[in-house]
């Protein structure tokens, strides 16, 4: 978990051209969007992308997007549970 | 018709962003291809919306604000204008993850940004304007109409003070495919004497020039009059028929020529300047920009910083001496010989 964690950040700051940004500013628990690390409902879809090409994992429901893209450590935990699946 | 420039901005390869002395010294380069002096873009554009932006895009914005700034102006009352290539980057990443991904998975953030219309649109959106907003996407002539349109709102009465800009960028692709048409010289070893010593192709360029124009004096110091557009022309004849039609009775004191130090091009160039402005100060400015389809904007900018200073910079003075007192400057552009057009510019 800890390392995928740590690739998620790498690939977001990548993914989203996240300037002036490292992964050790991204915190596990920090929320993504709004008063957390700031994206937008565009980022939404980069990330959507970023999930199908990185780990192939579709999101079937994409009411699930504000509960799965909560924070790193939620996308680390539905990847987790998708490519087990 | 004519508009009065109330502001006016510049992200150019020369230091035209930086505010200091007009055009007191100038960066030379090496090669054929003129990259934008880069401001800092961060003192305009927030962090967060600055890294979805193209360089194209944050050119334009940064000479939109320059403008702004420069006008005294927050809110135009309508935003336009012209670029031949658009988005050119975003554009290539575009098409580019097309290929390599088999038209899946891809991002939206280059499809979005990729038309032509997203500078106009991005600095609608950072201004919170809700007004008029135009992009011409006419080649070479692409910021002539952007002046062309922007005039007759200004005519019909619907609006005060207009936005209106000319952009292109450079990327590698577009560096390469144009190369290959034979448009640049292999190599140059130092672009400032690039006019001086004419030669097969010119060097390639980039940049944004933004203008606040109104309809009212205000506290201006140029009017410009109704560009004019001609498109191949027959030959020299016909040029210089065109040309004796716009000014009509008025003789320029300063004449912005449109060399590029592509010989057959500045041929014909240095005879209409030779036969209509004898003696008079002729200035070029390609040497500074490069070449690209709006550098016509460039060259507005200069035009209308040499009657703001009433001074003809060295560095831009090709032949003639300019009068103490500067009352009118025109700008005569071509592009790869083709695409002619003619800006007047008067002191007021």
């Amino acid at each position: 978990m800890e390392k995928l964690m740590a690739d998620l950040k790498a690939q977001i700051i990548e993914q989203l051209n996240l300037q002036e940004v490292k992964p050790e500013d991204i915190g596990d628990d920090q929320p993504l969007f709004k008063d957390g690390l700031g994206l937008d409902s565009i980022d939404a879809l980069e990330l959507i992308v970023l999930m199908q090409q990185h780990y192939n994992i579709r999101m079937a429901n994409p009411d699930d997007g504000p509960k799965i893209f909560q924070s790193i450590r939620t996308m680390a935990e539905f990847i987790t549970a998708n490519q087990k699946a | 018709m004519k508009a009065y420039i109330q502001g006016a901005g510049c992200i150019s390869p020369q230091e035209t962003a930086a505010g200091g002395p007009f055009l007191e010294s100038v960066k030379s380069y090496e090669g054929n291809r003129l990259a934008v002096a880069d401001p800092d873009y961060k003192q305009w554009i927030d962090i967060k919306m600055i890294r979805r932006m193209s360089r194209v895009i944050k050119m334009g914005v940064g000479a939109s604000q320059l403008s702004l700034q420069d006008a005294g102006i927050t809110m135009p009352d309508a935003i336009i204008t012209g670029t031949a290539y658009g988005c050119l980057a975003d554009t290539s990443v575009f098409l580019n993850k097309m290929v390599t991904q088999q038209e899946e998975m891809l991002t939206p953030t280059a499809f979005i940004q990729s038309t032509h219309n997203t500078v106009a649109g991005q600095i609608a959106l950072m201004l919170g304007c809700h007004a008029y907003n135009n992009t011409f996407v006419h080649r070479a002539f692409s910021f002539e109409n952007a002046l062309l349109d922007s005039m007759m709102i200004l005519q019909e009465g619907n609006a005060k003070h207009i936005l209106t800009g000319g952009l292109d960028e450079i990327t590698d692709h577009s560096h390469t495919i144009l190369s290959r048409f034979g448009l640049f010289r292999n190599s140059i070893s130092n672009s400032a004497d690039l006019l001086q010593t004419p030669g097969e192709g010119t060097i390639n360029g980039e940049g944004s020039a933004f203008f606040v124009l109104s309809s009212e004096k205000g506290n201006a110091v140029t009017e410009m009059q109704t560009p004019a557009t001609l498109y191949k022309p027959s030959g020299a004849v016909e040029t210089a028929v065109f040309i004796k039609e716009y000014l009509g009775d008025v003789m320029p004191d300063v004449v912005i020529s449109g060399r590029s130090g592509n010989a057959d091009e500045d041929m014909v160039m240095g005879a209409l300047e030779r036969k209509l402005f004898p003696g008079k100060a002729i200035a070029g400015f390609k040497h500074l920009s490069g070449e690209y389809p709006t550098a016509s904007a460039f060259a507005t900018w200069l035009g209308h910083n040499i009657i703001r200073t009433q001074q003809v910079p060295e560095a831009v003075l090709l032949s003639g001496t300019a009068p103490s007192a500067i009352k009118n400057v025109l700008i005569i552009n071509q592009y790869q010989g083709t695409h002619y057009s003619l800006l007047l510019l008067k002191a007021c």
